[in-house]
C-alpha cells in the first residue's frame, strides 16, 4: 500500500507556472506521478509540461474530482491563501513546499485543516515519495528504491542521505516523508508514525529529527505503543546554543529543543538511537532480524 | 526577532499601553537627560534576562548621578553582549506588580494569554514555585479577544472595580498587538499599579516573527530593524547575512559547504564524530543562485582558519548542474589553493558531472586539490578524507 500516495493517486500542483514548480512538475511526471492539473490564479487556460492550468482549485476539482493530493509551491505571502483554497476544495493531503510561512498563518491553517481531517505536510517540506509508485515534491528520484522501510525526517537533504545509505546497504523504502524545516508544521512525527504503523508494506520505521521545536519529544510516547521497531537519528548534537541553523525551526532556545532532550525522550520510549547516518542501516538490519527471530520463535511454539 | 525594551515600548505607545516618560541614551552625550524628571531608573538595553542581577538596572536621584551611572553601563558587557543603549525612565511608587503575556504554545499549536499576580520575577521561577498562580487562557488563532474575556483575566489577578477595567484594557491591547504584528511573544513584566491608581508597563519584551516582517513595513518605519536573535554577529556572519546566507562561525578548521540546513547540521555532528573541527554552519536554502553559491565558497576560501573544505550537494530543488557550474566558475575566477573534498548526487547529477569533468580536463592545475565524489561513496568517507586532508594542510 505505502502511505499517503501510491501509483493511483491523482495530484495537482498549486503555483505550477513558477520556475521551481514547473521544473519539478516535469520531474514528477517523468517519475510516473499522476498530475491532473495545475493552479495559478490569472493563468487559467495555459499549459505547463502538457498539464492544464486552472485559475482556482475548485475549477480543477470539477474537472478532476478524484484529485486528492496537492503540492503548494507559491511564495510565502500567498501560502496561507493557497492552503486554505485546497482545504476548501477538500483536497485530502496538502504538501507545502513553500518555506518560511508566518507562524500565525500556519496556526490558522492547521486549525482549518483539522476541522476537515486534512493532512498538511510542511511548510518547507521536500515532499514525499513511495518509490516506484509516486513522488510529490522535489525529492531526487534516483535516490529512493522500493522496499519495506518507512522513513520520516524534518529536513530534505537528511531524507535523501537516509534513503541513500539504506539503499547502499540493500534496503528500500515503502514511503519516505519529509516533515519540513519550518517552526510550525502541519503533520508531525506522530501523525506519520501512526500511518506507518497501519501500513502493511512497512516493517520498520526510521525517523530523523533535528534540534529545535518539540515534535520529536511529542512523538516519543506513541513509539511505546507501536508494534513496529523505530530507529531514530537526531542531528544537531554539536550545534551552538541560541543560533538559528538555517531552518527557521532549528534553534536551541533555553532547554527546549536540544538534541539530548530529544534523544532521551525517544530512547526512554523504546526507539533505537543511531549516532550517525551510516549506523542507521545497521540498526535497521538488527531490528528486522529481531522481528524475524520473534516470528520464528512464535512459530516453533 | 527580539526587540529591546525601548523598541517594545515604542510599539506599546502606538497601541496606547501606558508607559512612563523616558529617554534613550546611546552616546557619550547626555543632553537628553535634561528632558526628564528625577528620580529615574536607568536600564541597560539587552535581550538577555537577569538584567537586575547583572547590574544593568540602577536608580539615580539627580542628573549628575544619572550621568555617572550611564557612563558605567554603556559599552559594558552583559555576557557576550555589549550594551549600546540605555533607557532612562521616570521612577514611580509601585503598589502592586503583575505579569501578563501573549505567547504561542508550540506543542499545542495555539496562542495563549498568561496572567499572574506575582510580577517582577521571571515567570519560569513562579511556574516552579507557585504553578497554580500562573493562569493560562487559550485562544483560537487569528481571533481577537472579547472584552469580557479580558475582564475575566483581569479579575483573576485579584482586581475589582476601576482597577479591573484599567488592566482589562491593557490585556486586550497587548493581545491585539500580538495578533496585528505577528508576535511570537508580547510580555509585560511587571505591569504595575502605582500608589495613585495608575497603571504602567515597566518592561516590554516583544519577539516578532521574522518570517512575517514582509507585511509589517510599520516596524521598519519605527526604526526597528531585523537583527540576529542572540549575541553579536561576527564580521563574517554579518557579510553572509547581507548576502542572504544563513551562516554561523564555529571554532574549527574544516569549512562546511553543505546543501540545505538539515544536512548542514548533520554534517557538523559528523565532522565532530570523526574527530574533526567544523569552521562553520551554512545553508544554501532551496535552489540557490550562482552568485549565492559562489559567495558561499568565498566565505570559506577567504577564511584563514579553514584548511580544507567539505562540500555536499544532494540535488532536490537545488540542481547538481547549477551547483557544478557555480563551483567551476568560482575556481576559474579565484584559483583557490585550498583542498576541497566534495560529493555530488541527486537531481541533474549527470549534467553536473559532465560540467566538472570537462573543466578538469581543460584546467587540470586548477582542480588538483579538488575531488568530487558521486552517489556511490558514503558521505562518511568524504568527511573522513576531508579531516585527514585538513590535518595534512594544517
Amino acid at each position: 500500500m505505502a502511505i499517503i500516495i501510491d501509483e493511483s493517486t491523482k495530484t495537482i500542483v498549486q503555483g505550477i507556472t513558477g520556475k521551481n514548480a514547473s521544473l519539478h512538475t516535469k520531474l514528477m511526471l517523468e517519475y510516473g506521478t499522476k498530475i491532473v492539473g495545475g493552479i495559478t490564479p490569472g493563468k487559467g487556460g495555459h499549459e505547463v509540461e502538457g498539464i492544464k492550468v486552472y485559475d482556482t482549485v475548485e475549477e480543477c476539482k470539477i474537472h478532476h474530482p478524484d484529485a486528492s493530493v496537492s503540492s503548494v509551491w507559491v511564495p510565502p505571502r500567498f501560502a496561507k491563501d493557497a492552503i486554505l483554497e485546497a482545504i476548501d476544495a477538500n483536497i485530502n493531503t496538502i504538501v507545502v513546499i513553500t518555506e518560511r510561512i508566518p507562524i500565525h498563518d500556519m496556526l490558522y491553517v492547521r486549525e482549518r485543516a483539522k476541522d476537515k481531517n486534512i493532512v498538511v505536510l510542511g511548510g518547507n517540506t521536500p515532499g514525499l515519495v513511495s518509490p516506484g509508485k509516486s513522488l510529490v515534491g522535489m525529492l531526487p528520484r534516483i535516490t529512493f528504491k522500493p522496499g519495506r522501510v518507512g522513513t520520516v525526517a524534518r529536513s530534505g537533504a537528511v531524507t535523501y542521505y537516509l534513503a541513500n545509505s539504506l539503499n547502499l546497504a540493500g534496503f528500500g523504502e515503502s514511503t519516505s516523508v519529509g516533515l519540513g524545516g519550518d517552526p510550525i508544521l502541519g503533520a508531525n512525527f506522530e501523525d506519520i508514525l501512526r500511518l506507518f504503523e497501519q501500513d502493511s508494506e512497512t516493517d520498520v520505521v526510521v525517523m530523523a529529527g533535528e534540534i529545535g521545536g518539540v515534535y520529536e519529544e511529542l512523538a516519543a510516547p506513541y513509539i511505546k505503543e507501536m508494534t513496529k521497531p523505530v530507529v531514530a537519528f537526531i542531528a544537531g548534537k554539536a550545534a551552538p546554543q541560541g543560533k538559528r541553523l538555517g531552518h527557521a525551526g532549528a534553534i536551541v532556545e533555553g532547554n527546549m529543543g536540544t538534541a539530548q532532550s530529544k534523544i532521551d525522550a525517544l530512547k526512554a520510549n523504546g526507539a533505537v538511537i543511531a549516532e550517525t547516518l551510516s549506523e542507521i542501516p545497521v540498526l535497521v538490519r538488527e531490528a528486522l532480524e529481531s522481528i524475524r527471530g520473534y516470528d520464528k520463535s512464535r512459530r516453533q511454539k | 526577532m527580539r526587540l529591546y525594551e525601548y523598541e517594545g515600548k515604542k510599539i506599546f505607545r502606538k497601541y496606547k499601553i501606558p508607559v512612563l516618560d523616558s529617554v534613550v541614551v546611546d552616546k557619550m552625550s547626555y543632553h537628553q537627560l535634561d528632558e526628564i524628571m528625577y528620580p529615574v531608573v536607568i536600564k541597560g538595553q539587552s535581550f538577555l534576562g537577569g538584567r537586575g542581577k547583572a547590574g544593568l538596572i540602577k536608580f539615580a536621584n539627580t542628573r549628575e548621578e544619572a550621568e555617572e551611572t550611564i557612563r558605567k553601563i554603556l559599552r559594558s558587557k552583559h555576557s557576550s553582549f555589549e550594551i549600546e543603549k540605555v533607557l532612562v525612565e521616570k521612577k514611580v511608587a509601585v503598589k502592586n506588580e503583575y505579569y501578563i503575556a501573549s505567547a504561542i504554545d508550540r506543542p499545542a499549536h495555539r496562542p495563549l494569554f498568561i496572567a499572574c499576580k506575582h510580577g517582577g520575577v521571571e515567570i519560569e521561577e513562579i511556574a516552579i514555585q507557585r504553578p497554580k498562580d500562573v493562569l493560562k487562557y487559550y485562544f483560537n488563532s487569528c481571533i481577537r479577544m472579547h472584552e469580557f474575556e479580558a475582564r475575566k483575566i483581569s479579575r483573576s489577578l485579584g482586581l475589582s472595580g476601576k482597577e479591573l477595567i484599567l488592566v482589562a484594557d491593557v490585556v486586550i491591547r497587548l493581545y491585539n498587538l500580538f495578533l496585528d504584528l505577528d508576535c511570537k511573544l508580547a510580555e509585560i513584566n511587571p505591569l504595575v499599579m502605582t500608589e495613585h491608581g495608575e497603571i504602567y508597563a515597566l518592561d516590554a519584551k516583544v519577539d516578532l516573527d521574522e518570517d512575517a516582517m514582509f507585511r509589517h513595513p510599520e516596524i521598519d518605519e519605527m526604526g526597528i530593524f531585523a537583527r540576529h536573535e542572540i549575541g553579536e554577529l561576527t564580521e563574517r556572519e554579518r557579510v553572509a547575512k547581507k548576502m542572504g546566507i544563513p551562516y554561523v562561525d564555529l571554532d574549527g578548521d574544516i569549512g562546511v559547504f553543505p546543501g540545505g540546513a538539515g544536512f548542514g547540521i548533520a554534517a557538523i555532528d559528523l565532522i565532530e564524530h570523526y574527530g574533526g573541527k567544523p569552521a562553520n554552519f551554512m545553508d544554501s536554502g532551496g535552489a540557490p543562485t550562482q552568485e549565492k553559491l559562489r559567495a558561499m565558497l568565498g566565505l570559506l576560501v577567504e577564511n584563514p582558519k579553514v584548511k580544507a573544505i567539505f562540500g555536499a550537494r544532494f540535488g532536490g530543488i537545488s540542481r547538481c548542474d547549477d551547483w557544478a557550474r557555480a563551483l567551476i566558475n568560482y575556481v576559474y575566477e579565484n584559483k583557490p589553493g585550498k583542498p576541497m573534498i566534495m560529493r555530488m548526487a541527486g537531481n541533474m547529477e549527470e549534467a553536473g558531472r559532465r560540467i566538472i569533468e570537462q573543466a578538469k580536463a581543460e584546467h587540470p592545475e586548477l582542480f588538483r586539490n579538488i575531488k568530487i565524489y558521486a552517489v556511490d561513496t558514503p558521505i562518511e568517507e568524504v568527511i573522513k578524507e576531508t579531516i585527514k586532508t585538513a590535518k595534512r594542510f594544517g
